[in-house]
Order: structure tokens, then sequence, then C-alpha cells
């Protein structure tokens, strides 16, 4: 130490941590995103977005004209995801309607669907709406499955014992009615860490340079290391803070819990913070004015929230974008999250995306320093 | 309004904006950025998914089915010896689902009497992948049946009913379509305002603004030389994308592309207009950045850019239909993978209208109430 320096490393760390919790306990914009954005994601995520098909308009085209064929649409109509058919006449009109987006799927019974019932050769055709790929490969999906299962001896067998090669029992582990729910509030710290950690982070430092109280801190007989530490553990307090609130509003609202080790969740969410304030530190060291430094934040988070598999898969992904989102810290957390969070596991399961994660802020913490020489005017 | 003074206004923004390389690169980058990783994300397919198969049965028919599973390249079988092991790597997230083939499969499949107990699977899927299990659920369904009339030799008289599925306009479910013309509305709603917003601030705040006031230009013409050179660059930016997915991506607009680029400048003009309001009711730069954050959240999330609006609970239908991006995608949708036009679209047009109409007049208001 040189002679100048009357606190060692610690006590300067300390002293500007302190400093920082007071700028943050002041900052209403900071509360606002720290508390509503929480509770905002939570109402979204756990209320008003699914993938599961909900409220599907169709048509049927009934050549057959059948208690057969009536009986089909209504099986389809039971499975619950459909809202009621409309009877049309001709496929014609039924094509124009789903060119215009008016119907999702369209169902065509031929003419002889019930003499061929008999011989056991029944076919149906299914017209699907591609523009929406997600919903009609689902629906596809769904028809198929009531066809395969459709029993065209109906009266003389209960539908149980219809004659099959054999029998799929599927289950699903972890949510057992495949909910999506469950699939986007077990990542949901995950989102909201990479906004906490990533926007505010960069926007606080950049504030300060052009406010100037940088260079003040810089002044001080402080190392620029001890800076970027003082400032950024408050931040991990909050974040914790954020993994609380995102947890107990998971469970108290939709009774979503952490089914393995509380203690692996802690553990995990660490080193996935400090790299996620790793990225803000650096964004605001690229960043020449706080818009800039919005812009770059904003435009980092959208693709993590993208690419890291919070939303959607990330084993659905292609080769090479699959792998382009591994670079991203969130799609470890989210791994280490549902590994957790869904499936009930503990620190065995999740040694590996703590290491990746610790890696990522090893390796951003060279670039920080790197990036981070004291910079004055 | 006089268009001599409005030219004047127009080159000085013209000169401003192409100035700063920050924002140029950000039109530029951004945009293609969005094109790139959303185009990509969106599958319907089941590839090289990690089954684990625990095979009690070990006999050929068991075999031939986990073969036949393999052979599409849908799944990724592996053995495992006993139902712990098994069931350990479903938690640890290593197989995405679980096949338990029963030790008499085979003497079941070949010495059932017709009507008899069927031979059971049984297959565990990690629902906490939801997406993921509920695509692989529907696929293995389906090749299993198939492979089992085969495997069953004779063939005992199949109940079912044979569905032929047919995809118009899309005939592989190809997510990329669908996502690229989604994006046109992510980036055309976000991108705009947001310039926009910290464009304004940023002038109120260096004072600039008040001096153009003191000009002899009205508060209508301030505003048009503002807006008109920043609807070009999106304008531009439109047909950059439209390129880009064409050329890179092979989606080009089924429908046509003239339509979509005048529908899509004028939709700007709506954006604009929001980002207008944005900076005129806030006080800081920071303020007017962090409301649109904070207003692009719904604006991804309910718009049916990733979640069709159709799966919501009615009242967030009512509010997703409230924001104006839920209707130029739509549009979007429409003209790039239908190939609608505009007696197809009149109504969702006719909306669009409204909105711009209603927010250019409420952010000229407020500005000019600001100023």
């Amino acid at each position: 130490m040189s002679g100048g320096r009357r606190f060692g490393f610690v006590g300067s760390v300390r002293a500007l941590a302190w400093r920082e919790r007071s700028v943050m306990r002041h900052d209403p914009a900071f509360l606002g995103v720290v508390v509503a954005q929480p509770v905002m994601m939570l109402m979204l995520l756990g209320f008003a977005l699914s993938n599961e098909p909900a409220n599907v308009p169709w048509a049927v085209v009934d050549r057959s004209q059948t208690a057969l064929s009536r009986q089909l649409v209504r099986d389809v109509s039971a499975t619950g995801y459909f809202l009621p058919p409309r009877a049309l006449e001709g496929t014609a009109e039924g094509r124009e309607l789903l060119a215009r987006g008016d119907l999702l799927a369209l169902l065509v019974i031929p003419e002889d669907f019930a003499r061929a019932a008999l011989r056991g050769d029944s076919e149906v055709q299914v017209l699907l709406d591609g523009a929406d790929p997600l919903s009609a490969a689902r629906i596809g999906g769904i028809v198929s499955s009531v066809a395969a299962q459709f029993d065209t001896t109906r009266r003389a067998l209960p539908a149980r014992e219809a004659p099959r090669s054999f029998e799929i029992r599927g289950r699903f582990w972890f949510n057992p009615t495949l909910e999506d729910r469950d699939f986007f509030l077990a990542a949901l710290a995950g989102m909201l860490l990479t906004n906490l950690c990533l926007s505010v982070t960069a926007l606080g430092l950049v504030g300060e340079r052009e406010s100037g109280t940088y260079e003040q801190t810089l002044s001080l007989p402080t190392r620029p290391l001890e800076i970027v530490l003082g400032k950024l553990l408050p931040y991990v307090g909050v974040s914790y803070g954020v993994l609380a609130i995102a947890v107990l509003g998971a469970g108290l609202v939709f009774g979503i819990w952490p089914r393995g080790s509380w203690l692996a969740l802690l553990a995990l969410t660490l080193p996935f913070v400090l790299a996620s304030l790793a990225i803000g530190v650096l964004v605001s060291a690229l960043a020449r004015s706080s818009a800039q430094a919005v812009f770059i934040s904003v435009f980092f988070i959208l693709p993590s929230m993208i690419l890291s598999g919070v939303l959607l898969p990330y084993r659905l992904m292609p080769d090479g974008v699959r792998e382009v989102g591994a670079i991203l810290p969130l799609r470890w957390y989210q791994i280490g999250l549902r590994r957790i969070v869904s499936r009930g596991g503990g620190f065995e399961e999740v040694w590996l995306p703590m290491l990746a994660l610790t890696a990522q802020f090893a390796v951003l913490l060279l670039l920080v320093r790197w990036r981070m020489k004291p910079r004055l005017g | 309004m006089s268009l001599r003074r409005l030219r004047t206004l127009l080159q000085r923004e013209v000169r401003a904006t192409l100035r700063d390389p920050f924002t140029v690169a950000v039109l530029i980058a951004v945009p293609l950025a969005a094109l790139l990783s959303f185009s990509f994300v969106l599958s319907t397919e089941v590839v090289r998914l990690r089954l684990g198969v625990l095979d009690g049965s070990a006999s050929s028919a068991s075999r031939r089915l986990v073969a036949e599973l393999a052979a599409g390249g849908a799944f990724e079988p592996r053995a495992f010896a006993t139902r712990d092991a098994l069931e350990q790597a479903l938690v640890g997230g290593d197989v995405s689902a679980g096949l338990v083939i029963p030790p008499d499969f085979e003497r079941a499949l070949q010495g059932r009497s017709p009507g008899g107990d069927a031979p059971q699977l049984q297959v565990l899927y990690d629902g906490a992948e939801s997406v993921l299990a509920g695509n692989a659920e529907a696929f293995l369904r389906g090749i299993a049946t198939a492979s089992g009339a085969q495997l069953v030799r004779g063939g005992a008289p199949a109940g079912g009913v044979r569905a032929t599925v047919r995809a118009l306009f899309n005939p592989d479910l190809d997510g990329t379509p669908f996502m690229v013309a989604g994006t046109f509305g992510f980036v055309l709603s976000f991108l705009t305002t947001l310039i926009t917003a910290v464009a304004v601030v940023n002038e109120r705040l260096g004072g600039t603004f008040d001096q153009l006031q003191l000009t002899p230009a009205s508060n209508l013409e301030i505003l048009l030389g503002k807006l008109l050179p920043l609807g070009a660059m999106f304008a531009f930016d439109v047909v950059l994308m439209m390129g880009v997915a064409g050329l890179l991506l092979g989606v080009w607009p089924r429908g046509s592309a003239l339509f979509f680029v005048w529908v899509s400048a004028f939709y700007v003009l709506t954006s604009l207009s929001m980002g207008l309001f944005f900076s005129a009711t806030s006080a800081t730069a920071a303020e007017a950045v962090q409301k649109t954050v904070l207003a692009s959240v719904p604006l991804v999330q309910l718009s049916g850019f990733a979640f069709p609006i159709r799966n919501m609970p009615q009242p967030v239908q009512w509010v997703a239909e409230l924001i104006p991006a839920t209707h130029y995608i739509r549009v979007s949708r429409a003209i790039y993978l239908r190939g609608a036009g505009p007696l197809d679209l009149w109504f969702e047009l006719l909306l669009l209208l409204g909105f711009g109409a209603l927010l250019v007049g409420v952010s000229l208001r407020a500005l000019s109430r600001r100023a």
C-alpha cells in the first residue's frame, strides 16, 4: 500500500459500498425498477402468456354428414383447445378464411368417411394456417392424435378397448399438466436480475461520469478495482432482494416453490449476479453518454432473453445460434434454475452451470480491469 | 407553414444525425441483429432430443422400436440400466424424455388376442421445458403409432382415423417467416420510439430546441423538421431489413412489397409520435428512456410478437388490442406470410390509422404545452 492510504483494501471497498447504498436509497427510478418490474413480469408470465393453444378458431367441411363424422367433430371440440366450429359448405370458402387469418384449422371429412371406417381405412384432411407455425404444429398434433384414437366402431366397443398395436402411457414430470407458466416462472429470477444488473449498473456508472462524481471518487486514494467492487457490492445485496421477490412471488401467488436445494439456489445466483454486473460495468466503460449506455444494455438484454432459453427452449435452436447463446450468463443461470426450481436438483446437478458462470465472471473481470483505466476528463 | 423554412430545418436535422456515428450504427446494426437473432429461435421441430431408454425387454421388437425412433434424427437414444439412473438423468436435465419398455413387451405384442390388453410403453417427459415436452410428446406418439402397426405383423385392424395434416402458406412449419414478419413490428415500435424520445429530450436539454423556437419557424415546422428525417431513416431500415431477410434468410413478402413499405412507413409515424410523447412528458433523457423501456415490456410480451394473443385470458386480450404494435404485427404477418392485400386488411389498417391520428394529436399537444 502506498503511504498516503489510511484504509486498507477492505476499508476502501466498504466505504464506497456505503456511499453507493445511500445513493440508491434516494433514487425513486431505481426503486421503481426493483419493485415495479418484478410485479409486472410476475403477472405477465403467470397469467397472460402461454404457448398452449386456446380459443382456436376452426371450421369443418363435413361431406359425410353421418353420426360418426359428427362424433369426430365433437371429440375434437372436447379437447378444450377450440372455439365452437364453423360449418362450411366447401373447402374453397375455408381456404379463403384461412388466408384472411380468420381460421387456424380446417377439418375436411370426405363423403365416404363412414363407409371407409367400416373397412378400417378412414381418412380426414386437416388444413392449417402455417403462418403461425408454433400453433399450427400443436393443433396438427392434437387433431391427429384425436383422430388416431377415434374409435370408428364406437358403438360396439368402449373407447378404452379400441384395438391398437400398443399403448403409450406418457407422463410429464415436474409439470404434470404441462403448463407454460411453470416454464416461465422457473426462470423469472434470471430475467429480472439481467435487467437489474445490466441497465442499472451501466446507467449508474455513466451517470456518475457525466455528473463528475466519478472523477471525485478517482481523486480519492482508492484504486480502480476497489471503486468497481465498492460500487458492485450493494447491487449484489439488491439482487438477492430481487431473487427473494421472484421466488416468493411465484410461490405465494402461483404456488411454484423451488423443489430443490435453497442453498444451491443462493450459491448459483452469486456468480451469475457478479457476471451480469461486470457486463454492466463494461457497457458503462464503452458508452459515452447515458443514452448510449441504455442503447447498448437494452440491446444486450433483448437477445439475452431470446437466445438464453428463458422464454423459448434453447435446445430447439439451430446449431450455431445455440452455441452463441452459451456466451450469455443467462443461459447457464436458467439451466441451473430449472434444475433446482423445477426438477428438484441440488449442488450435484448445478456444478457445471456454476463453473461456467464463474469462468464467465473471471473473463469479464479481466476485461473490466483492462478497460477501466482511470480516465479523467 | 413555409416549405423553405421546413427545408432548412430538414437539412439541419439530417446533418446533425449523420454526424453522430453512434446513432447511425444503431440504426443499421440493431435492425439487422434483431432480424438475425429472432428469426432462428422459433422452432416446431424435434431434433436430436436426448431420449433415455430403459429397455426391460431387450428383445428384437424393442430394439427395432428404438432404432426407428432414432432413425429420423429426432431422438438420440441413450441406454440406461436402471430406473434410478434414468430418473436421475431427468432431474439433471441430461435427457429430455425417458422411454420405459416393459419386460414382457415382445410377448405381449405378439401373443395378444384382438381386444386384449395392449402392451404398454411408459414415457416420462421433462415437463420443466414445457414447449419441448409438448413437441416431443406429439412427435413420439405419431412415430410410435406408425411403427407399432409395422411391429404387429399381419396388422390388427387399426381403430383410428388417419389424419392428413397440411399447413398452408408454410408447409414445413418453418418458424423463420413468422419471426421475420414480427421483427419488423418489434424494431419499428421499440427502436423508433427510443431514438425519437432520446433525440428530442437531448435537444430540449441542450437548449437547441429553445433556440429553434426563437427562429421564425412555427412549432409544427420544427416538429416536422425533426420527424421527417427520422421517418425517412426508418423507412430505409424497413427496406434494408426486407432485403436482408430476403437475400440471407430467403423470406420475401408473399404479398405486395410496395404495400408493405407503405403500411410500415405509416406505422413509423405512429411510433415516432409515441417517442415524442415520452420525450414531452420526461424531464431527463434517462427518464424518457426508462418510460420507453417500461412500455416495451408489454410490447414484446402482449403484442403477439412472441406469444399468440389468442392464448391469453380475455381481459389481457383486450389490453393487447389497445397496443398499436399488435395491429401492425398482425398486418405485417398477413402481408408477409399469407399474401394479404389492402382489401383483406381494411379493418386493421383503419385501426392503425386511428391509432396514428390519436398519437400524433396527443404528442403534439403535450409538446406544445411543454414549449
